[in-house]
């Protein structure tokens, strides 16, 4: 029985990894109909940015989330005012684009850190909380407290703000909300930022876990790309459930049946899903359609 | 009269220095180093390249091979591709003489089926793969330890430092074996269940896992379960890493873990502090603590390093990288030539034993493979790696600390 909580627990705390990292590219895949491939790279930029902070300004990782995440967000809204809007005409050449800026990223990393892999050292990451036989790795309950509050507070965001309220609205529908005055550029540049910025808070946090390496964001980005659809295009709390089922399954599938099956077990669960309910877990039916339905 | 006479001073310039030229090549061995200089992989190409160059200045300060100075050309190749392309270059356009590798088996594969097509030797100083030799490559020659040299030392560890710390007999010692899944580990960890299970040791567990893995807490939690005396790890360092984290925040703790190929770095150091690392051996190339006895040479080869490159040197790659080189013009100076098949049947009369060069290599070919080249064992002590097997590798008063780790 302790081992059943022991695994769930285990795999509780990696969805909160899956969902951290699934929250920013949901917003701007479902949202700004871009697959991008460099989310996983802003994630990387993340890490190093609070490695930086950390080794050379002495400053806490998690406390230079204040810093990196906005920095990384800013990059986000000159990614989308300066490449990403330029090619508006051009779907498929937005996706080779970021394809690009994932490539330019790596060895941008790559060129700085040599290929060494870093770590943030010290006693940082090395809290456990013991609750009977399990354990609890305290990096990474933080990192799902954070993936909590933050869908809770993206919730409130885009139900009560007026910007939240028009990013809802493009992601149903471009052309009426353009028509209903909402200046859709914008919502986009805001879209892309914050989704960004939380891909950079998603590094922030995962930098007490991982070695951090030019293509470590590479290891999270299939899993969160599935993790997205999943749980359903552009809605919130898709990504956050989506991110948790990943993770639980994968953790019982590994300790149960075998660690090399794990990512086929819940791949399985993925086709299933997109088969019965192609617009995800928790996403608007049609909404997968969206997109495709608007390439003006 | 006068635009006859600049015309013969300018035929006659040029005639002096194409015989020049043709001296110059004449006096030169070409070597084309191909190693990955840039991308993922750039840093450890370049430190065992660094190895190469260190030989080939002391090897020009003795002047050279067969009279000849050494030049080497180095060719980048960050994957099999442009391991192709990359010697093709070196073979037509540079001319070099013979081919010399590479510290990734892919690259180290195709490269040298290249240069077989171009009829040049290719010598291999550091990538382990054992189909590298299986191939039975007419051109190819192999100085370093295979993979299999990986899975012998690593099991000679259990038998002859872990059991009798442990003070358990080899009958009643549990194993368990963890690789990341490729075709690197995987081998090794066949054959490190084989030898194990043949010495009666009970393998509890083999677990496989990419090394691209972002959790590792149902492998651990497996492995707690069958509660080894031992955990045998063979992959890379970010696997490594959080295979040690997870293991840590899981409160698995077996009395001994061996690192196999990775985890002797500061990268491992960094990410989790001399204290949790205190006693973890690892199994890899000799360091340069070892004593002249058993690595004669070792010390200037270290002090050449520190003069050359204004700093320590990264890894112990490029020690074994730099012995390669050493027993390779030693070859082609018995053979009087650099074509592949003299020098095949050169070192196949070479017969030098272990301790001969400065990481502890002798020089006996078996198949093209050096059968006298080792890895050894060394223990992390104080946040240093310290050799601790054979014993005879082990530094003058160095000793076994924390083996049964607490």
């Amino acid at each position: 029985m302790d081992q059943i909580l022991n695994v769930l627990v285990v795999g509780l705390l990696l969805g909160g990894i899956y969902g951290l990292v699934s929250i920013g590219l949901n917003l701007i895949f479902g949202v700004v109909r871009i697959v991008n491939f460099a989310q996983g790279e802003l994630v990387m930029f993340g890490m190093y940015g609070s490695y930086f902070a950390y080794n050379q300004m002495g400053i806490n990782p998690y406390l230079s989330v204040f810093i990196v995440a906005p920095l990384v967000g800013l990059l986000g809204v000159a990614i989308q005012r300066f490449v990403i809007q330029p090619l508006h005409a051009e779907s498929n050449m937005q996706i080779f684009a970021t394809f690009g800026l994932l490539m330019m990223f790596q060895n941008i990393m790559l060129a700085i850190s040599k290929g060494e892999a870093w770590s943030v050292g010290g006693t940082m990451g090395t809290l456990v909380w013991d609750i009977g036989d399990v354990k609890v790795s305290v990096v990474r309950f933080i990192s799902f407290a954070a993936v909590t509050l933050i869908t809770i507070g993206l919730h409130f965001f885009l139900k009560q703000t007026i910007a939240g309220k028009a990013i809802r609205a493009v992601t149903q529908d471009k052309r009426a909300a353009r028509a209903m005055g909402i200046n859709v550029e914008r919502t986009y540049l805001i879209t892309f930022g914050i989704g960004s910025a939380l891909a950079g808070l998603a590094g922030v946090l995962l930098t007490p876990i991982y070695a951090i390496t030019p293509g470590v964001g590479g290891n999270f980005i299939l899993a969160a790309f599935a993790v997205v659809v999943l749980g359903g295009l552009g809605s919130v709390w898709g990504a956050y459930i989506g991110g948790m089922i990943v993770g639980v399954v994968e953790a019982f599938a590994g300790f149960y049946i075998d660690p090399v099956l794990r990512s086929a077990v819940w791949f399985l669960i993925f086709l299933i899903v997109l088969i019965v309910r192609p617009s995800g877990l928790m996403g608007q039916v049609g909404a997968e359609e969206v997109g495709f339905r608007e390439q003006n | 009269m006068k635009l006859n006479r600049r015309i013969a001073s300018v035929a006659l310039l040029g005639a002096l220095s194409l015989a020049s030229a043709t001296v110059f090549a004449q006096q030169t061995i070409k070597i084309g180093a191909i190693n990955p200089y840039s991308g993922p992989m750039a840093l450890y190409g370049t430190e065992v390249t660094r190895g190469y160059e260190l030989a080939v200045d002391f090897i020009n300060a003795k002047g050279g091979v067969l009279g000849k100075k050494i030049e080497l050309i180095k060719g980048d190749a960050t994957n099999a591709q442009q391991g192709i392309a990359t010697v093709e270059q070196l073979a037509t356009k540079d001319k070099v003489d013979l081919f010399m590798g590479t510290y990734i088996s892919g690259i180290s594969l195709t490269a040298s089926d290249t240069a077989a097509r171009y009829n040049k030797l290719y010598w291999e100083t550091n990538a382990v793969a054992q189909n590298l030799i299986e191939r039975g490559l007419p051109n190819f020659i192999r100085t370093g330890p295979d993979g299999g040299a990986f899975a012998n030392t690593s099991v000679a560890v259990v038998k002859d430092l872990v059991a009798p710390a442990i003070k358990k007999d080899l009958k009643d010692i549990k194993v368990w074996i963890e690789s990341e899944d490729s075709i690197y580990g995987s081998a090794i960890a066949t054959m490190q269940k084989a030898q194990l299970e043949a010495m009666g040791v009970k393998v509890v567990g083999v677990g496989a896992h990419s090394a691209r893995t972002i959790d590792l807490n149902d492998t651990v939690l497996r492995a707690k379960q069958a509660a080894p005396d031992v955990l045998i790890q063979t992959g890379y360092v970010p696997d490594g890493n959080l295979l040690l984290k997870t293991s840590r925040d899981q409160g698995f703790k077996p009395a001994a873990m061996i690192f196999v190929g990775t985890g002797d770095t500061p990268e491992t150091l960094e990410a989790l502090g001399a204290d949790y690392l205190e006693g973890i051996l690892v199994v890899g190339y000799p360091k340069y603590d070892i004593p002249e006895a058993y690595g004669p040479g070792s010390r200037a080869y270290l002090a050449a390093y520190r003069a050359k490159y204004k700093g320590e040197p990264l890894a112990p790659q490029s020690m074994a990288a730099y012995s390669g080189t050493l027993i390779l013009f030693e070859a082609i100076q018995a053979a009087g030539s650099t074509d592949a098949d003299k020098v095949q049947a050169a070192v196949a009369k070479m017969d030098k034993p272990a301790s001969s060069y400065p990481s502890g290599f002798g020089a006996k070919f078996e198949k093209s493979q050096n059968v006298r080249s080792y890895f050894t064992a060394a223990q992390w002590q104080g946040g240093k790696m310290v050799t601790v097997y054979p014993k005879t590798a082990m530094p003058p008063g160095a000793t076994i600390k924390n083996l049964t780790r607490k």
